[in-house]
C-alpha cells in the first residue's frame, strides 16, 4: 500500500511538471466516455427487457382475419372485438389479455375541476401477465363490465389524498364508479404491452377500467382505431362489437413450447375456417410475436437513438486515438526520467506498477469529468428528443458500466506508451 | 524550399504517432460530413413549400371535459358558441372547426379512389378533414373547379357528403379528366382547390380530402383554425384561452400553436438529431484541434535542434512555419483520404437506422476545407513559437 501511494505521489508529481498535456488527454477522454455514457443511458434503457423472465412466454397473435382482399399484406397492427373473442375460444393459453386505452377526465364530486386521465380499458388477467402489483384490493373477478375501476397510487393520492379508497367513488366522463383496487407504485419501461405507434415509450396509466365497460361507454382508442368495413366509430356498443373496427392489442400466456405449437395450430385452424366460411378473403398470414419482438416487429426501434450511438461509439474511438496519442507523446517526453530509474535498477514491473498508478488516476479524475458531461449530454437529449424522456435515469448496474469503461479506456490510453517506455533500447533512450 | 520527402519521412518516423492521428482525422471527417449531411436535411425539409401562411394562421387543440358536451346536440351548441366568440376576437379575419390540423405527421386519414376504376386509382393514407367552409378562407386557398358545399352536413347515416379534393389528388385519381361530379368511396366531388401540406406519413404531402360537415367525433379532441391580422398572432394567442373558457369552462386546450410551430413540431427528432450530430461535430472540430496543436507543440519540441541546425543554416522563419504547417496539412490530406472511404461507409451504416440521402461529393470536400482551417488554427501558435528557436541556443549541446 505504502509502495501504492508512493507511485500515486510520482504521478501526481509528473502531472505537476507538465499539466497542459495531462490536462488536454483526460479532457478528450472524458469527452469521449461523456457523450458516449449520455447516449448509453437512453440506448441501455429503450432496449431494456421489463419482463426478462417472461418475455419470452407472453405473446401477441396477429392475424389477416380481415372483410378485405389483400395478397401480400401484413396483419393489422390491432384487432377487432369479435376477432379477439376467436382468438381467445380456448383454454391453451394460461392467460390472456385484451386491451387498449382511452382518454378521460376524473372528479370526486361534479364541482370539481376535471383530472385529466389515461385510461387502460382492460381484462383481469392484465395485471397477472404483467406482474402489475396491488397494494389494497384485489383485481375484479371476472371479465364482464362493472362500474368498477382501478387506480394507480398516483392517482388516487392525487384524486383522495390518500392510498387506502377501495369501496370509495369517484366520477369518470360523467359515470359514477366504485374503486375496487390501488396499483403499489408501478412502471414498466418500455411499456412492450403497447408498443404501436411508439406507445412503448409512454408511461404506464393511471387508471383501469373492465374492456366491457369500455365498451359499452363508448370509448374510442386514442391510439389507432381502423374501420375495414362500413361500420360507426360511435357505436363501439354495437357496431364496435360486431364490425370490423380494430382498436385492440391482444396478449397470451404460453408458458411451453408445446402450449406455443398448439396456439399456432388452433390459429391456423382458426383462420382457415373462416376462409371457409367466405368471412375473410385475404390469403392466411398469422403471426405469433413474443413481447421481446414486439417493438422490431412494429418496426418502432429508436432510429435517432441507433443513429447516434453509431456516432458516438465513432466519437469515443476518435477520443481514443487521440488520448493515446496526446499520451504517447507525454510519455515520449518522459522516457528520459523512465529510462534513468529503469538505469538505476527499476525492473519493467515497477514501471508497470508506475504506469498502473497513472491509469487509476487518470480513470478517477476522467470518470468524475465523465459523469459531468453526460449529466449534460442527457439533459440536453431531453431537450432535443423528448420522447425518450423517460429512459433518461441512471442506476448501479448503469454507473458501475461507465466506470469500469472509463478504466479500460485509461488503461488502453496508457498501455502502449507505458510499454514502449520499458521496453525500448536503455543505452539509446539515455543518450536522446 | 520545402522538402515533401523530408517530410514524409520525419512524419514515418514516428508511425504510431502518425497512424493515430491518420484514423482520428479520418473518423472526423466522416461524422463531419454526414452529421452536416442531416443538419441540411432537416433544413430542407423545415423549408419545402407548405402553400400555407406559416405565421398568421393559429390552431387551437381542444376537447370538451363532460361526456355530455362531448356527443351532439351539445356539442354542435358549443362548437357555434366558440366560433362566435373567436370571431369576436380583434385581429381574428376568419375561424373555422376542423376534426385536425395540417402539418402533422399523422392523423385521420383513409383511402380515397374512383368508384369507377378503384384498382389504379386507389390512393391509400389520405388526410381527411371535416370543416365549416371557413377553412378555405382561413389557409386562403383558391377554389380551382366545382364549388365548395356552403351547407355543414349531419353525419345521419343517410346523407351523401360530397368530398372537395386537393389539385395534386384529383389529378392522382381522376387523371386527364375534370374531378368535378365524378363519384369516389366517399361521395361525389364538388369541387378541387389549391395544394397544401397535410400528413408528412401521406403518399405524398399534398394529397387532402376534405368534406365539409360536422366533426364525426370528439374522442380525440377536435380543433379551431384561424386567421389573424399579419404581426398579431401572439396577441390573439394570448387571449384565446380566455375567450374558449368564457365560452364554457368544461373544456382542456391542449394546445395554441401557429402553423409555423406546427410544422417544426413535425421535424422535432429530425432536428433533435441534426442539433445532437451539429454539436458532436463541434466537438470533434475541437478534439481535432487539440490534437493538432499538441502533435505541433510535441514535435517543435523534440525537433528544436534540427530546427536550430537549419535556422543556422540559413533557413528563414517564414520556411519553417511553413515546413510545420504543411506537415499537418500532409497529415490532414492523407487523413482525408481515408476519411472520403469512412465519410461514405458511415453514410451507408446510417441509412440502415435511419432516412438520410446518399452523401455528395461536396460535402466531404467542404468538411475537408473546414478541418484543415481548424487545423492551421491549431497549428498556427505552436509552429510560430517553434520559428523563434535560436540557432545558437539550439546546437549549443551539439
Amino acid at each position: 500500500m505504502e509502495q501504492f501511494l508512493y507511485y500515486l505521489k510520482v504521478s501526481l508529481k509528473s502531472i505537476r511538471r507538465a499539466p497542459l498535456p495531462y490536462s488536454l488527454t483526460v479532457l478528450i477522454l472524458s469527452l469521449g466516455l461523456g457523450v458516449f455514457f449520455a447516449n448509453a443511458t437512453f440506448y441501455y434503457r429503450l432496449n431494456a427487457d421489463p419482463l426478462p423472465h417472461k418475455s419470452d412466454k407472453l405473446f401477441f397473435p396477429f392475424t389477416m382475419m380481415v372483410p378485405y382482399e389483400c395478397q401480400n399484406c401484413e396483419p393489422p397492427n390491432v384487432l377487432s372485438y369479435s376477432n379477439v373473442q376467436k382468438l381467445g375460444a380456448t383454454d391453451i393459453p394460461t392467460a390472456k389479455a385484451a386491451m387498449y386505452s382511452a382518454d378521460g377526465y376524473l372528479r370526486l364530486t361534479p364541482q370539481q375541476p376535471p383530472l385529466p386521465v389515461k385510461i387502460r380499458l382492460t381484462q383481469p388477467d392484465f395485471f397477472r401477465m404483467f406482474e402489475v402489483p396491488f397494494l389494497h384490493g384485489s383485481v375484479w373477478p371476472d371479465a364482464s363490465a362493472r362500474a368498477e375501476v382501478i387506480l394507480s397510487r398516483q392517482t388516487a393520492e392525487k384524486l383522495f389524498g390518500d392510498a387506502n379508497v377501495v369501496g370509495r367513488s369517484l366520477t369518470l366522463d360523467d359515470h359514477q364508479y366504485t374503486v375496487s383496487a390501488v396499483l403499489a407504485d408501478w412502471t414498466m419501461l418500455p411499456r412492450l404491452f403497447d408498443a404501436n405507434n411508439n406507445n412503448h415509450l409512454s408511461e404506464v396509466e393511471d387508471i383501469y377500467l373492465p374492456l366491457e365497460t369500455g365498451y359499452d361507454r363508448n370509448y374510442l382508442s386514442n391510439s389507432q382505431s381502423s374501420s375495414f368495413e362500413d361500420a360507426d366509430y360511435r357505436k363501439l356498443p354495437t357496431d364496435g362489437r360486431t364490425k370490423a373496427i380494430h382498436q385492440l392489442q391482444y396478449w397470451v400466456q404460453l408458458d411451453s413450447a408445446e402450449q406455443q405449437q398448439a396456439y399456432r395450430q388452433f390459429m391456423a385452424n382458426l383462420t382457415a375456417d373462416e376462409k371457409k366460411a367466405g368471412r375473410h378473403p385475404s390469403p392466411e398470414n398469422n403471426k405469433l410475436v413474443a413481447m421481446r419482438d414486439i417493438v422490431a416487429h412494429f418496426k418502432q426501434q429508436g432510429g435517432d437513438i441507433e443513429a447516434f450511438a453509431l456516432v458516438t461509439l465513432l466519437f469515443l474511438l476518435v477520443c481514443l486515438f487521440n488520448a493515446s496519442h496526446l499520451s504517447l507523446n507525454r510519455y515520449i517526453s518522459n522516457q528520459y526520467e523512465i529510462s534513468l530509474r529503469r538505469a538505476l535498477g527499476a525492473s519493467r514491473w515497477h514501471i508497470q506498477q508506475q504506469a498502473l498508478a497513472d491509469v487509476l488516476l487518470m480513470a478517477g479524475i476522467t470518470a468524475v469529468a465523465a459523469l459531468l458531461i453526460g449529466y449534460c449530454g442527457v439533459s440536453l437529449m431531453n431537450y432535443l428528443l423528448p420522447a425518450n424522456r423517460l429512459f433518461s435515469s441512471w442506476d448501479w448496474s448503469l454507473l458501475g458500466g461507465l466506470l469500469l469503461l472509463t478504466l479500460c479506456c485509461s488503461y488502453l490510453v496508457t498501455l502502449y506508451p507505458s510499454l514502449r517506455a520499458s521496453y525500448g533500447a536503455l543505452n539509446q533512450q539515455l543518450k536522446e | 524550399m520545402i522538402s515533401p520527402k523530408l517530410i514524409l519521412k520525419s512524419m514515418l518516423r514516428r508511425k504510431v504517432v502518425t497512424s493515430l492521428l491518420l484514423v482520428q482525422l479520418a473518423l472526423t471527417l466522416a461524422l463531419l460530413s454526414n452529421s452536416s449531411l442531416l443538419a441540411l436535411q432537416t433544413w430542407d425539409q423545415l423549408r419545402q413549400p407548405t402553400n400555407l401562411d406559416l405565421d398568421n394562421i393559429l390552431y387551437v387543440s381542444l376537447k370538451p371535459t363532460s361526456k355530455n358536451l362531448q356527443e351532439y346536440p351539445a356539442f354542435a351548441d358549443l362548437l357555434e358558441r366558440q366560433l362566435a366568440a373567436v370571431r369576436q376576437v380583434p385581429a381574428v379575419q376568419a375561424v373555422s372547426f376542423t376534426n385536425q390540423s395540417p402539418l402533422m405527421t399523422g392523423g385521420s386519414n383513409g383511402n380515397v379512389n374512383d368508384e369507377n376504376d378503384r384498382e389504379r386509382s386507389n390512393t391509400q393514407n389520405v388526410p381527411q378533414y371535416t370543416v365549416s367552409p371557413e377553412f378555405l378562407q382561413v389557409l386562403q386557398l383558391d377554389v380551382l373547379e366545382g364549388e365548395i358545399p356552403q351547407q355543414i352536413q349531419a353525419w345521419d347515416g343517410a346523407a351523401v357528403v360530397p368530398v372537395v379534393l386537393t389539385k395534386s389528388l384529383a389529378e392522382r385519381v381522376f387523371p386527364g379528366k375534370s374531378a368535378i361530379g365524378q363519384l369516389t368511396n366517399s361521395g361525389p366531388v364538388a369541387a378541387v382547390i389549391e395544394d397544401f401540406y397535410g400528413q408528412r406519413n401521406a403518399e405524398r404531402v399534398m394529397y387532402n380530402r376534405l368534406q365539409i360537415a360536422q366533426i364525426y367525433g370528439v374522442a380525440w379532441g377536435y380543433g379551431l383554425i384561424l386567421r389573424v391580422t399579419p404581426g398579431q398572432a401572439e396577441q390573439v394567442r394570448s387571449q384565446l384561452p380566455d375567450v374558449l373558457k368564457a365560452v364554457d369552462a368544461n373544456i382542456e386546450i391542449f394546445s395554441v400553436r401557429t402553423m409555423d410551430e406546427q410544422l417544426h413540431r413535425m421535424f422535432r427528432n429530425e432536428f433533435g438529431l441534426a442539433t445532437l450530430l451539429a454539436v458532436l461535430s463541434g466537438l470533434m472540430l475541437l478534439v481535432s484541434m487539440i490534437s493538432s496543436y499538441s502533435n505541433a507543440h510535441f514535435n517543435a519540441l523534440k525537433r528544436q535542434q534540427e530546427i536550430g541546425i537549419k535556422r543556422a543554416l540559413g533557413a528563414s522563419k517564414q520556411g519553417i512555419l511553413l515546413e510545420m504547417l504543411t506537415e499537418n496539412w500532409l497529415t490532414t490530406g492523407a487523413g482525408a483520404v481515408l476519411g472520403l472511404t469512412a465519410a461514405v461507409g458511415l453514410n451507408q451504416l446510417l441509412a440502415l437506422v435511419i432516412s438520410i440521402p446518399a452523401l455528395p461529393v461536396w460535402l466531404p470536400l467542404t468538411a475537408l476545407l473546414m478541418l484543415m482551417c481548424c487545423v492551421t488554427l491549431a497549428t498556427w501558435y505552436p509552429a510560430t513559437i517553434a520559428t523563434r528557436v535560436s540557432p545558437a541556443t539550439a546546437t549549443k549541446t551539439l
